[in-house]
């Protein structure tokens, strides 16, 4: 299906929502929730991603009548998407107890078994990439939530600067110089794991 | 253990192999029934917005226009020369009369 055709089904249906046709937001939400549901899950833990794209849905209800008729509904609705997870860690770095600066033994344990997996043929892919997760989430866990989200987007998702910065609303100059200061954190994190 | 160049490249690209292959979740079945339901709570359009809802979406735009007028205030301020205390000391000197307590506040 034409991209153009879906945008004026979505805008048709956001229309009739306005309208005061609320089941009309159903069509949306069966439509985009396995997008929404993967754009969360790559920023939140999984036991929370129900919980947040719930809340991207109310929220992009709420905001309804702040859609702009020019783009696509997809975009806008992944731009909540990532704004709401990007809250979520701020709301989670506040009341997190844990000392950011220090790196356990079990960081540098699990960090010595990624870098033995890949020299070891015989390890299987599928361990590999479980011990590279746990490894990186350990990392990001360390990370603040602005360096967080632009590394996930940019350097992980492999999003461009101005998408990035489309979603989280900031500028494409704001987004570079934090890809950059972010990848440097996160390499002294990982540099940390081995030397501490 | 130190990293050298290709050990960080090399945990770099299985670090980002692992977060794009990563699983994706799932939602029960109850899920979207959920979200409707919270959705139809909300009621339909045109629904009142609280206005710290509507100052939150649409206050921060005009934040950069609320700085610059500061600024022009202040210094207009400055240029004029207003100081509160000392006009009401000439005043009182000028006017001894009529400067009472009671005129002062403006009563």
């Amino acid at each position: 299906m034409p991209a153009h055709t879906t945008f004026v089904d979505d805008h048709d249906i956001v229309r009739q929502v306005i309208a005061g046709d609320i089941n009309a937001f159903g069509f949306l939400v069966q439509k985009y929730q396995g997008h929404i549901l993967a754009v969360v899950g790559n920023h939140i833990p999984h036991n929370q991603a129900e919980e947040i794209a719930h809340d991207v849905f109310v929220k992009a209800y709420q905001s309804l009548l702040t859609f702009k008729f020019k783009g696509g509904f997809k975009q806008w609705l992944s731009a909540i998407a990532v704004r709401t997870c990007y809250n979520f860690w701020r709301k989670e770095y506040r009341s997190r107890e844990i000392p950011m600066s220090s790196c356990s033994e079990e960081d540098r344990v699990c960090l010595e078994r990624v870098m033995a997996s890949q020299s070891n043929q015989i390890t299987s892919e599928k361990n590999l990439q479980k011990e590279a997760g746990e490894l990186l989430g350990r990392a990001m866990d360390r990370l603040s939530p602005e360096d967080r989200i632009v590394l996930e987007m940019v350097y992980l998702e492999g999003l461009s600067i101005k998408e990035a910065a489309g979603f989280l609303g900031w500028s494409v100059a704001n987004v570079k110089i934090r890809i950059f200061r972010s990848r440097k954190k996160l390499r002294k994190i990982l540099t940390g794991f081995l030397e501490d | 253990m130190r990293f050298n160049k290709k050990d960080y490249t090399q945990l770099e690209t299985a670090l980002i192999k692992a977060y794009r292959e990563k699983e994706k979740p799932q939602v029960s079945e109850q899920w979207e029934m959920n979200v409707m339901q919270h959705i139809r709570s909300l009621g339909a359009f045109p629904f009142k917005t609280s206005p710290f809802k509507l100052f939150e979406q649409f206050g921060w735009r005009f934040a950069p226009a609320v700085c610059v007028l500061i600024v022009l205030l202040t210094f207009w301020m400055v240029k004029l020369d207003f100081a509160p205390e000392d006009e009401m000391a000439i005043f009182s000197i000028e006017h001894p009369i009529e400067a009472s307590y009671v005129e002062m506040p403006g009563l």
